[in-house]
């Protein structure tokens, strides 16, 4: 058999109760959430703290360490000169120069077909040659060598004949300028 | 009498009051609990939470870039210190030999000297020219005369090139008769130098590494220093000139 209950109380008490009920909850989760804010903050300051502890010490490194390198100046000026010279000289040192250049493309072209009496090269690397060829088939072989692609290599861009005069004894006489690639 | 009278009614108001506020409390206590608690915690985030966490990042990167300084600093300290400075100071001679700070006209001499007799030429003249600037190097011109057998001449040329004194050859100019293997030589050459540098770099700049290249060139600097130091002990000793000057 079921029991019956009857409410006696009054419901003013009823809802007091439920009232009381609700500040509980509410007074637990406010002390929590004060709880929980002083705990960030604390955290939050020891958090700097150690930051700054750690701020220091690594200060304190860089210092000991500048120190270090301000002792060591002088080698890093010697390095730094030694870096500054070695770039230029790297660049220059065994680096054939526009004229050793326009000499050497000329002895290796000209051989023996020319005797040459005067030779010029310039500071822009023009070469003026004045000489003297023994017979025209050198003087083909000259001209040949000079103009063909092939046998100078694509490195001649210009030649041009100033003068050209044969001899009563057969030698040609020649005067001629050369502008290197 | 009275003062006690007044004392007891000035009680009895406090009392009244407290119950005043109890009261009130008692009735509205479901907001000001919540809002006492807000206020609390926003006063903590505002004057304590806030400014301490923007602080700490702000140090974080503060902190990161020390760190990376001190890492910096520390390879820095260390390939410093790999350096030997009685090998450093040695190549820096070889380096300052080959491409000098100033002017240094009588080491030159003594190089072209050596490297035309190495060369199987003769010094006919020798005159020193203006500076001028090649290629943003600070330059100084020597006009040659020499003389000597044309088969040489590249040697002649290749020698210059290559001696451990930066030279450059500026012009040439040959003239040489038919019969004659022997040719007259007119080298005009830029002799290089350099101020030195103005910035030999702060605390915080980086040092350049030596190559292998650059070892490579301080051995071939050396090299050639040490081929002309001996050139120079046997070329000293060969007598010049006649030997009877009244002939």
């Amino acid at each position: 058999m079921d029991k019956i209950s009857i409410n006696l109380l009054p419901p003013e008490f009823r809802q007091e109760e439920l009232k009381q009920k609700k500040f509980y909850k509410i007074q637990v989760m406010g002390v929590m959430i004060i709880f929980l804010m002083a705990f960030l903050t604390s955290m939050s300051i020891a958090l700097r703290i150690l930051q700054s502890h750690n701020i220091s010490q690594v200060q304190l490194s860089v210092n000991a360490q500048e120190q270090k390198v301000s002792d060591l100046k002088g080698t890093q000026a010697s390095l730094l000169l030694l870096k500054n010279r070695l770039g230029v000289i790297g660049q220059y040192l065994g680096t054939p120069s526009k004229q050793t250049f326009a000499y050497a493309l000329i002895d290796q072209l000209v051989g023996t077909a020319i005797s040459i009496n005067a030779l010029s090269i310039d500071r822009t690397g023009d070469v003026s040659i004045v000489g003297l060829i023994p017979d025209s088939v050198a003087l083909e072989t000259l001209i040949e060598s000079l103009t063909t692609k092939e046998k100078n290599e694509n490195k001649i861009s210009q030649i041009s004949i100033d003068s050209l005069s044969r001899g009563k004894d057969g030698v040609y006489r020649i005067s001629l300028k050369i502008k290197p690639r | 009498m009275e003062f006690i009278e007044s004392v007891l009614r000035l009680n009895q108001d406090n009392i009244m009051k407290k119950e005043t506020i109890i009261k009130f409390y008692s009735l509205y206590k479901l907001y000001i609990f919540p809002g006492i608690v807000t206020l609390s915690c926003l006063f903590l985030v505002v004057f304590a939470i806030y400014p301490q966490m923007s602080k700490f990042i702000t140090s974080q990167k503060v902190e990161g870039n020390l760190l990376t300084k001190s890492k910096f600093l520390v390879d820095k300290v260390q390939a410093l210190e790999s350096y030997s400075g009685e090998d450093l100071s040695r190549k820096v001679e070889f380096a300052l030999a080959s491409y000098p700070v100033e002017k240094d006209l009588g080491n030159v001499i003594g190089t072209l000297q050596q490297l035309i007799v190495k060369s199987g030429f003769n010094i006919v003249s020798f005159s020193v020219g203006n500076s001028a600037t090649e290629q943003g190097s600070l330059s100084f011109g020597v006009k040659l005369e020499v003389k000597g057998s044309r088969a040489l001449f590249p040697t002649l040329l290749s020698n210059l090139e290559n001696s451990s004194r930066l030279m450059r050859v500026i012009a040439i100019e040959t003239s040489s008769n038919n019969t004659s293997s022997v040719m007259d030589v007119s080298l005009s050459l830029a002799v290089l130098y350099s101020l030195p540098p103005k910035d030999f770099g702060s605390i915080d700049s980086p040092i350049p590494k030596l190559s292998q290249k650059d070892e490579e060139l301080i051995t071939r600097l050396a090299g050639n220093g040490t081929i002309s130091n001996i050139s120079s002990t046997t070329t000293t000793s060969v007598p010049r000139g006649k030997v009877n000057p009244f002939e």
